[in-house]
């Protein structure tokens, strides 16, 4: 056991021993070490005007990622670097080249959103070494809000700032020093900090991770901190025993084994996306629509999956896939197929004690076609009003067989039966699409809430159904709802 | 301009200067309220009504004042009980019959009834925000449910919920502006009238920095510092003082710092302001608050909702005879600061457009309903009479087999026909909308959209090319006082009573006074938002900034030469006619004899070396009152394509060209325009206000569920400018901070509908969301 976190705050070592386990990251910056700059515009993980950059140490080199400091709890920056605003300026007080950029290009007006931004912006210039095409860009501001500037001075700044050699930067200069340092960081001892009935646990393994879960029943598991965030921050939810995954190297793996692609508990999105667009391109297609960048790296499909909202992106396209849960309790464990789990709106197949280990999603066989579409009130960042996700089994002309799920659609993630069952068997024509169409009508009621009725909700669903249809048949046809953007990884 | 040819500087007007506030704002050294600490600081929280209308029976405080930590829960009792007045309009107006307007009282805290979900009905402060927000959770308010209205179109429907018993029918102001018989007439004869039923949507503002205040009471002085996220320091520190204290203004300092956008809706009087005053008082400490997102979307004013009955009256050539509109306002729940203003005279003011319309009446009611208050949103009035104009000249259009673009020509005002009084009697100096016009339609190659139609069809899309010719007056309090003050330290400070949030004044003032006198661009400093450094002003709003303080700063800036002048002569022992300043400098003409202006500072300070008389100090301010009223105007050109099975619209391009006048930094004035159009494609489109009828409820009350653009929403955007420099102001501005805002709504929807046409479809209402275009689509092609 270690009784304290340990990170760097710039090239500063602070070692905290009694936190708060809820305290966010956001707080602790404005409240405790007075660091203002990072700004509360939402608290929600929606607005990104708090957003940072950790960087971690990975493969003995440094990974730069942006979060939303609103949502993400202090302890979970145990062995990592924050980076805020104020850590961008040069020592003599020189601007960055990413803040000289947006002087330049007139990207900030009421200068509120404008540290965000330029985090986004610095974590950018360290993922990609020459500027990305607008699409790109637009993504990775796509968990930026600004309601002054537009936006496109903000996207001209983003490639001006390549001009200004924004990777050799004073951080850049020191980095050996920040990797020897988390070297340093880095054990596997158990975190726990905290006094009395609130404390937060970081396991370093799997199997600290199952002793202590299974000690403490009770206590919240945060893989991402993306839905438990807003609880806390939104819901005013108080948490005493927070148990945080990220420290578990054998959780952030996604592999492609033996029965197919192997996804850890606690891999955020931004990893997982390009093995699984590998194989399915409408997952990666769907995951780079899914929250902002900062949410993707953060939040975790794991989460998505015990998380168990109707409305989650990832269970409608790991139903049609096929995949399998895998659970562990302690030293027990089983799997279940992943539709199984999700028994009621708000109640998952889940005991207490009892964690998500892995996902194992098959590969697709040869003659499958596999189509995911998300319908929402805006193309980025943004809720589903429905989810669906087909998977057909195709030879020649005709299905062998259907998986078909929906989000959004009804009280729980759910497989679409009537809709399979007029599939199979029958000819992959516009004739077997109607009346599948028709039959979805037997599959769902769907609800009317304010974000779509139930009418849009079923006719769009039916409607997404010939989507797939001519997609799959028509290769020239340009009918996705991403459209025209590429797809764009990050 | 006035002053002599100064040579072209980096720094002077019609440059892109880089913005001076840029240095902080990028390093996280910007300083918002939030940003303040104080000792001995406590923090308070708002209790907020959960009910949209409700009878409260009484409020049980014990649990939560006995919690560790708490200093105090107040409610409406103690507020009354300590004779804090109730917060009033800034503004009213008369009904037609020349009767006063009806005014509900607005108590910071609410009495006896609450009358929209967010209304603030107690306050708790204490020692940290996490445990005040434990407290409100404590306290117990026993409500009584009561029936609620938040639909505009029916509030005044027999039978509707009423709110107050003044307000019969909730409404309270019926007002109207125009020729009513000749206008009635027009129509009677007219070969062919157009008629659109229309809703102005509910905006919610969100600025990206929540509202935030902070209370400071000097017992020994007995006064008041409020920090405040505000666009207008003068007049909230003046409501508060003199109407609810009840105290002289000078006991009441606000400071505003940076403020992190502001729309329209950081320019008013809240409760918050009041609570956090008043406890300070009540508990001599400091007392914070900040909103949380979610209690903005409760409780900062609200935008437009306005329904609309718009009719166009035209002859058998197409000629405009008449415009008619009635329209009802929702204003709310209570009279915010300019509340009822706001679609009275604004709207008026440019009904007509840049069309020659011979006959025009407006009629409005405004409705107090369960809502938010409604008040000034970038634009305020003015977007919602462009939208009314465009959208009905598109229709008319469509009736009579017209081209859009066409009509519009046949109908603008001409430039030979300046000064032009419209029909609601403003006058227009200059303005060339045909030559605007066209060069956006050069820019948008709407000679090429018929091939960029068909090829959408090929691919089953439906496209569409929106045109608006937007006009707009600028308006806001017609005064302002610039000052200049030279500093001991050599630098020169600008004062000024306007306010910038994001606007960038701190570059754009320099810069007139860096060209007016020469002085050097880096030694000008800037004061704002500040009622204990500042006299005298009136704050932001009505896109009146530059051409009312910038104008004020060019009188300063007369008056620092006149002095300058005298002082020179009196130094070099010359007449004072022979006195240039050039450069900075005041120089004898005709010999090396120079002073530099900010020596002539010093000198200015000595009495001893003033010709007789002269009072020392080069300082100087200037006091502007605007002469006329400006027209900013232009065109904004959408293009579209829409999905039909889904629903979605994709902005393709969008193109602008706008008259501002004379452009002191383009760069700036780039990033309002591209700011504003930003604002109208999110109402267009995306952003919508729902409240759930019965119950009142706010349910679009997050960014998750309410979208504002992001990055990816916006279209590639191309701005020009075509400048006719007016000649009633010396800077020759016209203002620029409103535009975009107010040819996006009819441009976007005039390119939905255009490409909707071909269905049949004649109108679709803002938010022209993917499931309302999916609706319209599936009511037209399939009769239900
Ligand atoms: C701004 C924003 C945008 C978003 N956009 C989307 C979107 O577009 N689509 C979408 O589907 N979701 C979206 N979300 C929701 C959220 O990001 C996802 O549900 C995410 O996948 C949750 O993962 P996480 O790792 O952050 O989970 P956490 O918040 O850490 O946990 C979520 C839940 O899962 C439990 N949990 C986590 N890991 C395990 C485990 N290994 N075993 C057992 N229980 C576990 C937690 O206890 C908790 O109950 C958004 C959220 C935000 C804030
Ligand atoms: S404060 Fe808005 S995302 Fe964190
Ligand atoms: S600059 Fe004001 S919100 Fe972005």
């Amino acid at each position: 056991m270690r009784n304290e976190i340990r990170f760097l705050l710039g090239h500063e070592m602070r070692s905290l021993r009694s936190v708060d386990p809820t305290m966010t990251v956001l707080d602790y910056l404005r409240q405790d070490e007075r660091l203002v700059g990072t700004k509360e515009g939402c608290n929600e993980g929606d607005c990104g005007a708090c957003t940072v950059v950790l960087a971690r140490l990975v493969d003995g080199g440094l990974r730069y990622e942006a979060v939303n400091a609103c949502i993400q709890f202090v302890g979970t920056l145990d062995g990592c670097q924050l980076l805020t605003v104020e850590h961008l300026v040069g020592e003599d007080g020189s601007l960055h080249p990413v803040q000289q950029a947006m002087v330049d290009c007139h990207g900030s007006q009421c200068g509120f959103c404008t540290p965000g931004f330029v985090m986004s912006l610095f974590a950018l210039t360290r993922h990609s070494e020459t500027v990305p095409d607008d699409g790109v860009i637009d993504d990775v501001f796509a968990g930026n809000l600004c309601r002054c500037t537009g936006y496109a001075p903000i996207v001209r700044a983003a490639g001006q700032a390549y001009e200004l050699k924004p990777r050799q930067d004073h951080i850049a200069a020191r980095e050996a020093e920040t990797i020897a340092a988390l070297g340093r960081l880095a054990d596997t001892e158990t975190v726990a900090v905290g006094d009395g009935e609130r404390r937060f646990f970081a396991p370093a393994t799997a199997d600290a991770l199952a002793e202590l879960f299974e000690a403490n029943p009770e206590a919240t598991i945060v893989a991402g901190s993306t839905d438990v965030g807003l609880w806390v921050t939104k819901e005013m939810r108080r948490l005493d025993t927070v148990i945080y995954l990220g420290r578990i190297a054998e959780l952030a793996r996604i592999e492609e084994g033996a029965d197919g692609i192997e996804i850890g508990a606690g891999i955020n999105y931004t990893e997982a996306m390009a093995t699984l667009a590998r194989h399915y391109p409408d997952m990666g297609e769907v995951i780079r629509r899914l929250g902002s960048v900062q949410i993707r790296n953060a939040g975790t499909i794991g989460g998505n999956v015990a998380n168990g909202s109707p409305i989650g992106d990832s269970p409608p396209l790991l139903i049609a896939a096929g995949a399998m849960l895998h659970l562990r309790r302690g030293d027990a464990r089983r799997s279940m197929p992943i539709e199984d789990f999700f028994l009621d709106y708000g109640k998952q197949d889940r005991a207490p004690g009892e964690f998500v280990e892995k996902i194992v999603v098959p590969y697709p066989a040869g003659g499958t076609r596999f189509r995911a579409y998300k319908i929402a009130k805006r193309f980025d960042q943004d809720i589903s009003a429905v989810l669906a996700a087909f998977q057909l089994w195709l030879d020649g002309d005709e299905i062998k067989e259907a998986r078909v799920a929906f989000g959004g659609m009804a009280a729980t993630p759910k497989r679409a039966p009537a809709v399979e069952a007029r599939l199979a068997g029958s000819p992959w024509n516009e004739d077997t699409v109607q009346a599948a169409m028709a039959a979805l009508e037997q599959d769902f009621t769907p609800i009317t809430d304010w974000r779509a009725s139930a009418d849009y909700r079923l006719r769009v669903s039916q409607n997404l159904l010939m989507r797939c249809y001519v997609e799959t048949t028509d290769a020239t046809q340009d009918t996705r709802l991403v459209g025209d953007r590429s797809l764009a990884h990050v | 301009m006035r002053s002599e040819p100064v040579p072209p500087s980096r720094f002077g007007l019609g440059q892109s200067v880089r913005r001076v506030e840029d240095q902080r704002f990028l390093t996280g050294h910007g300083r918002f309220v939030d940003d303040f600490q104080f000792a001995g600081q406590v923090h308070a929280q708002v209790l907020r009504s959960p009910h949209a209308h409700a009878e409260i029976r009484g409020i049980d405080v014990t649990a939560a004042t006995e919690l560790s930590g708490v200093v105090a829960v107040l409610t409406g009792d103690e507020l009354a009980a300590d004779g804090i007045a109730v917060i009033p309009p800034g503004a009213t107006a008369q009904n037609r019959d020349g009767s006063d307007m009806f005014v509900p009282p607005r108590p910071a805290l609410a009495q006896g009834r609450v009358r929209h979900v967010g209304e603030p009905v107690a306050v708790v402060v204490a020692e940290s925000i996490e445990i005040a927000r434990d407290a409100t959770e404590l306290i117990e308010v026993d409500y009584e449910t009561l029936p609620a209205v938040t639909d505009t179109g029916s509030a005044m429907d027999p039978g509707a919920p009423q709110l107050y018993e003044g307000a019969p029918r909730n409404q309270c102001l019926d007002w109207e502006k125009g020729d009513r018989a000749a206008t009635e007439a027009a129509f009677a004869a007219a070969a062919h009238v157009s008629s659109l039923e229309l809703v102005n949507s509910r905006v919610v503002v969100n600025p990206v920095e929540p509202r935030a205040c902070i209370g400071l009471w000097d017992a020994d002085g007995g006064s008041f510092t409020l920090y405040n996220s505000g666009q207008a320091a003068h007049n909230v520190a003046r409501t508060l003082a003199t109407a609810v204290f009840q105290l002289p203004m000078e006991r009441l300092r606000v400071i505003s710092p940076d403020v992190g956008g502001g729309f329209g809706t950081k320019n008013f009087i809240y409760p918050e302001q009041v609570l956090v005053l008043w406890a300070a008082r009540r508990l001599g400490r400091p007392v914070r608050w900040t909103a949380q997102r979610t209690e903005g979307f409760l409780s900062d004013t609200q935008g437009r909702d306005h329904v609309m009955r718009a009719e166009l009256a035209l002859d058998g050539d197409g000629r405009f005879l008449a415009l008619r509109i009635v329209t009802t306002a929702n204003i709310g729940a209570y009279v915010s600061t300019f509340g009822a203003m706001i679609p009275t005279n604004p709207v008026a003011v440019v009904l007509g457009g840049t069309y020659d319309i011979p006959a025009v009446h407006y009629h409005v009611r405004e409705v107090l309903t369960n809502t938010v208050p409604v008040d000034a949103y970038r634009g305020a009035g003015r977007p919602e009479a462009a939208y009314a104009i465009e959208r009905l000249v598109d229709l008319a259009a469509a009736e009579l087999g017209l081209d859009p673009v066409a009509l519009r020509r046949r109908n603008f005002i001409r430039p030979k026909a300046m000064p032009y009084k419209t029909a609601m009697g403003s006058v227009l100096d200059c303005g060339e909308f045909a030559r605007v016009l066209d060069r956006a339609l050069g820019q948008a190659d709407a000679a090429g959209f018929a091939a960029r139609r068909a090829e959408s069809e090929r691919r089953g899309r439906l496209r569409g090319l929106g045109v608006a010719s937007y006009f707009e007056a600028t308006l806001g309090p017609p005064n302002e006082r610039s000052a200049v003050r030279f500093e001991e330290d050599g630098t020169v400070t600008i004062l000024v009573g306007t306010m910038s949030n994001g606007q960038g004044h701190e570059t754009t003032y320099a810069q007139i006074l860096h060209q007016r006198l020469g002085l050097p661009f880096e030694a000008i400093r800037f004061v704002q938002g500040d009622t204990g450094a500042i006299p005298s002003g009136f704050g932001h709003g009505g896109s009146r900034s530059m051409q009312i303080g910038g104008n004020a700063l060019l009188l300063a800036a007369d008056l620092i030469e006149e002095k300058a002048k005298r002082i020179a002569a009196h130094h070099f022992e010359a007449q004072e006619a022979d006195i240039e300043l050039a450069s900075g400098a005041c120089r004898v003409v005709g010999t090396d004899l120079a002073v530099d202006l900010m020596d002539l500072a010093k000198i200015a300070r000595d009495p001893s070396r003033l010709p007789e008389g002269m009072a020392p100090g080069l300082d100087a301010a200037g006091d502007y009152a605007r002469e006329a009223t400006t027209f900013p105007n232009g065109a904004h050109i959408a293009e579209v394509e829409i999905e039909p099975e889904t629903g979605v619209v994709h902005l393709r391009a969008y193109h602008v060209v706008d008259d501002f006048g004379t452009v002191l930094n383009p760069m700036i004035t780039m990033g309002q325009v591209h700011g504003g159009v930003a604002q109208g494609i999110g109402q267009a489109l995306m952003e919508h206000t729902v409240y759930e009828g019965e119950t009142g409820q706010l349910l679009s009350g997050s960014f998750m569920d309410y979208c504002v653009p992001r990055a990816d929403d916006m279209p590639t955007l191309e701005v020009a400018f075509e400048a006719v420099p007016t000649k009633t102001n010396a800077l020759g501005v016209k203002g620029c901070g409103e535009a975009g805002c107010i040819g996006a709504l009819p441009a976007v929807i005039n390119a939905v509908v255009d490409a909707l046409k071909p269905l049949g479809i004649r109108h679709i209402d803002m938010p022209a969301t993917p499931e309302r275009v999916w609706r319209a689509i599936r009511a037209a092609t399939s009769g239900d």
